[in-house]
């Protein structure tokens, strides 16, 4: 069927007009109580704007920001053992650690320094993917903007230390995961026969 | 012992607050003190940023200002093209050597009073990027910066926070304050030379360089062995089908212009261009897939990889080797047009020269640039081992950023006999610019231009409205993406490959994952395989989304389409999110499966949207768009690209079925399990700018349609069979491309059995089809450039690389 001109560009109009009345009809009733809150996933309508920072987006548990690492909540005790491995799989080579040493002049199995330079960091997560003592976790805070640059951007140890308390809060089930690994790797093996 | 206080003191500066603060008039500031918080509320709630983005965080920051973020509510949401009109700029992503010239001269040209707000790792120190050698490492080297936001990229609410910390640094300031910022002077515009030149470290550079200072303050210990290219023998040992093309060459350019080496042809220098002649004409090989080298000991080895459209088979792979110091083989661009600009990529990047390329310019970096950076023996000024992990990194890893390395604090190195006398005054403009007298006027759209879809600059010749010649120009967002990637370990290119085509980073960790698992033969298991496609095909929708809406943009329905097709993205990047744990960058594929399983709320929020929201979005852009009387005047009939062309051009994706070629490689070349799902490829046979237009969106829609069908089928079972840091695949090479929603993403990967890649070559589809831009545009109005660059659907990460 042929169309007069202009036909579909009214149509088109058409459909940003039903938009912008939908957004203050689905308002209405929502202030109403008779539509749900729901603004994402495929039942939602009307308005999608989130009201940052009064609202936030719920944080999904494997969002990754910066590193962080942890220490363990009731000894205080840092699990890096200072193996390097984050530093071998890190990609743009931003972790920096040195070894602790004993007076006696052996290695120990704990950082001295543990630097990160953020301003680096390209949040790609493989250096806690890879660390071998859940010693080293993406953060999820990401509100770090700053007017001052120098000092903020080189994370020594003090700065990256968060607790094992922390830690299973914002990662509840890897966390829990982890645990229950770590249990069974210390817990006697059950003899045989 | 602290002195004891003097009473006299005390008692004078209590006297002194007094007056202060009763007797209200003691000094012109506090006359207008009240008018402080009125002007800094007005100033702060009405930010105006400047129009352009530079990489990856641009796209956050549209998003920011798309409707889930919203930063009208902040009072920023009038991004203005022009500096004039801004007082804000946001530096969305990495400076490059060459964008920073221009990003000076607008931060020169804004009013005061004015603010710079560094967005992401790269523009507040380098980020990931840091190391190569056209990157700068921090935009405050050169820009004074209020805020910097961190984060790689920073989500829209972490911009929304720094545009906030930004407001409260208005807050503080004072009327006069901000009135005696006008006085600031204009900054000097950094010039392009043999590297980057700060015009205020002159002094310092030729002080340092007529004594003969090292530049490098720490000794390079060692650099990259030069493997030997592989042995060229006779065509009888080789595989059935390279003997076949062999013979036929030889019979053609003689005998002994003809051998095998490994899987690949190896033609004589001198044979070169009648051999691709014969191979094109006689044998069919229409398309030029990738044109590419690879440095070895005692030679620089072109290779080019052909394949037939008429029947999809086997690639063929031709060699041809050039001396490393009188390095000249014949151009082909005559044969295949589509080599134009891949060959001034080789030309800029290892030295070798094309006889008879109509155009051979530097292209990534820019002329006068000393050296040719992907050449093994070439060291950037950050250079510190040839492969990672660097050893200053661990055991004794005292942190040394790369600024304290190099002698001139930046990422710099100057060759040697380098005057800084020399420097021009100001980059030059192109000898051809319209004079007085010239009837033509010649136009330089972008690097920062709102059309140009991130940092590209077209340069085009007009007579009227008419373009005469237009001249892509690229290399803006050059990050050296090959160089690092050769430094890098095998995983570690999974994160960089997220930063090429930043709209699609799943697809191009699938991309490179499967080129990966072809060259080391692993297998992949069942789910890992369907969670793969299911991420790749969320991405070929979102980045169609984001490529309708802006071309919309450009075609001047601002940015209406673009707010509509940016939230169903919003809810498809929820779901990387939640799956890999970033919307961007999602590093989630890795070698022989995926990072970790589906979290468990993610296939039923999957199957929602893909079954009843997106189907119900489409249709509305469908209702609201496609059949627009303005849009078909806009776009049918533009930039029209015939068959035969888009073939000659080597284009892919939609642009080369939009000109009514059925070639997806998800067909052609089924790879991971495309083979099992029903699908049809989207084609139109107009070949214009609205064909294009069609084609995506019949490809969301078939992109559902596998969806749909790969959501229903997803087994149980492991994701991946070992995950592992550390891989070597055994020596060889492969070029494996996948279909990605721009085109096709190939890889070139030369294996020497080590932990990283001997040669890493990323074969761009954003890149390859600008070739044919110039062609498309001809004839055209000006105004139809920005509609054909929206049609072809680049991103500068990819491009530029």
């Amino acid at each position: 069927m042929i169309r007069p001109w202009g036909f579909f560009m009214l149509r088109g109009m058409g459909v940003t007009l039903r938009r912008l009345l939908n957004g203050y009809w689905q308002g209405a009733r929502r202030a109403a109580g008779l539509a749900g809150t729901k603004t994402h996933g495929a039942g939602a309508t009307g308005v999608f704007t989130v009201q940052y920072p009064e609202q936030r987006l719920p944080i999904p548990e494997r969002f990754r920001v910066l590193p962080v690492l942890i220490y363990e909540e009731a000894t205080g005790e840092v699990r890096c053992t200072a193996c390097g491995i984050c530093a071998k799989a890190c990609p743009p080579q931003c972790i920096w650690i040195v070894q602790a040493k004993g007076e006696d002049g052996k290695t120990r199995n704990r950082p001295e320094e543990f630097t990160i330079e953020a301003n680096v960091c390209m949040n790609c997560g493989l250096c806690a993917e890879f660390c071998p003592f859940d010693a080293i976790k993406m953060d999820h805070r990401f509100e770090l903007a700053d007017t001052v640059r120098k000092g903020r951007d080189i994370l020594n140890l003090q700065d990256l230390l968060v607790s094992s308390e922390y830690h299973a809060r914002i990662h509840p089930k890897a966390a829990a995961k982890e645990a229950e690994a770590r249990a069974k790797k210390t817990s006697p093996k059950p003899a045989a026969g | 012992m602290p002195a004891a206080p003097d009473p006299s003191a005390a008692a004078t500066s209590a006297l002194e607050e007094e007056v202060r603060r009763h007797v209200i008039v003691t000094r012109w500031n506090d006359l207008i003190g009240s008018v402080d918080p009125v002007t800094s509320w007005g100033r702060r709630s009405s930010l105006w940023p400047l129009q352009f983005g530079l990489a990856c965080c641009a796209i956050e920051m549209i998003c920011t200002a798309a409707s889930r973020f919203d930063i009208a509510r902040f009072g920023a949401e009038l991004f203005r093209p022009s500096p004039r009109q801004a007082d804000l700029m946001i530096v969305s992503g990495t400076v490059t050597k060459k964008m920073i010239p221009m990003i000076v001269r607008l931060w020169d040209q804004m009013p005061e009073p004015k603010y710079v707000l560094s967005m992401g790792a790269c523009a507040n120190g380098g980020g990931p990027f840091k190391e190569g050698y056209n990157v700068v490492s921090g935009v405050d080297e050169f820009l004074p910066v209020d805020v910097w936001v961190r984060g790689c990229p920073p989500t829209p609410q972490a911009l929304l926070n720094g545009l906030m910390e930004l407001q409260k640094k208005i807050d503080e300031e004072s009327f006069v304050g901000a009135w005696k910022r006008r006085r600031r002077p204009e900054l000097p515009v950094p010039v392009l030379a043999a590297d980057l030149v700060d015009r205020r470290q002159i002094p310092e550079i030729d002080l340092g360089l007529r004594k003969g200072e090292a530049q490098r303050l720490v000794d390079v210990k060692s650099t990259p062995v030069l493997r030997p290219a592989p042995k060229a023998g006779p065509l009888d040992g080789a595989d059935a089908a390279v003997k076949e093309a062999g013979d036929r060459l030889a019979s053609r350019i003689g005998a002994g212009r003809v051998q095998a080496a490994g899987r690949a042809l190896l033609v004589d220098r001198a044979g070169w261009l009648e051999a691709a002649r014969v191979l094109r004409g006689e044998l069919g090989y229409d398309y030029l897939a990738n044109l590419t080298a690879a440095d070895y000991a005692g030679s620089i080895e072109v290779v080019c990889h052909l394949c037939r459209m008429d029947k999809p088979g086997p690639q063929l792979a031709v060699k041809i080797r050039a001396d490393r110091e009188l390095s000249e083989i014949p151009s082909v661009t005559g044969v295949w047009p589509g080599a134009d600009l891949q060959e001034r990529e080789v030309w800029d990047l290892f030295g070798v020269r094309f006889a008879g390329h109509p155009n051979l310019k530097r292209i990534l970096t820019w002329e006068g640039f000393a050296g040719h950076p992907l050449r093994k023996d070439w060291l950037e000024a950050y250079y510190e081992e040839p492969h990672k992990m660097f050893s200053s990194r661990w055991k004794e890893g005292r942190c040394r950023p790369g600024e304290t390395r190099v002698r001139w604090g930046r990422n710099v190195v100057y060759p040697d006999g380098f005057d800084p006398a020399t420097v021009p005054a100001e980059d030059s403009l192109p000898a051809d610019a319209g004079s007085a007298e010239s009837r033509r006027l010649l136009v330089s759209m972008g690097p920062q231009h709102p059309s140009t879809h991130g940092v590209f600059q077209v340069r085009a010749l007009l007579e009227g409205e008419r373009i005469v010649k237009a001249e892509p120009v690229m290399g803006y967002l050059h990050r050296n993406h090959e160089k690092i990637g050769e430094r890098n370990t095998w995983i570690m290119n999974f994160p960089y490959t997220d930063r090429l085509d930043y709209l699609t980073s799943m697809a191009n960790n699938l991309a490179y994952a499967v080129a990966v698992e072809r060259l080391a033969g692993l297998k992949v298991p069942e789910r890992a395989e369907y969670i793969r496609v299911i991420m790749a095909e969320l991405t070929r929708v979102t980045n169609h989304f984001w490529s309708i809406g802006f071309l919309l943009n450009d075609l001047g329905a601002w940015f209406t389409p673009s707010l509509y097709a940016i939230e169903e993205r919003e809810l498809i990047l929820d779901l990387f999110e939640m799956a890999s744990g970033s919307r961007m960058m999602c590093n989630y594929m890795r070698f022989s499966g995926v990072a970790a399983d589906l979290p468990e709320e993610f296939l039923p929020a999957a199957r929602d949207l893909v079954r009843e929201r997106l189907p119900r979005a489409l249709d509305m852009l469908d209702r609201y768009l496609t059949k627009s009387e303005i849009v078909r005047s806009r776009l049918r009939g533009v930039g029209v690209l015939p068959k035969d062309r888009a073939i000659a051009h080597s284009a892919s994706g939609p642009v080369l079925r939009g000109s009514g070629v059925a070639w997806d490689l998800r067909k052609a070349e089924p790879y991971s399990i495309y083979d099992r799902f029903q699908f049809d490829v989207v084609t139109d046979p107009h070949g214009d700018a609205y064909s294009r237009f069609l084609v995506r969106l019949g490809e969301i829609r078939e992109s559902l349609r596998i969806l749909d069908q790969a959501l229903a089928q997803i087994p149980e079972g492991p994701v991946i069979e070992k995950n592992l840091y550390l891989l070597r695949p055994p020596a060889g090479e492969i070029y494996s491309r996948c279909e990605n929603p721009k085109g096709e993403l190939g890889f070139y990967l030369v294996s020497d059995g080590e932990a990283s890649p001997y040669r890493y070559h990323v074969r761009a589809p954003s890149f390859v089809n600008l070739s044919a831009f110039a062609e498309m545009c001809r004839g055209h109005l000006v105004a139809d450039v920005v509609a054909i660059l929206g049609s072809i659907d680049i991103v500068l990460g990819e491009t530029d690389r």
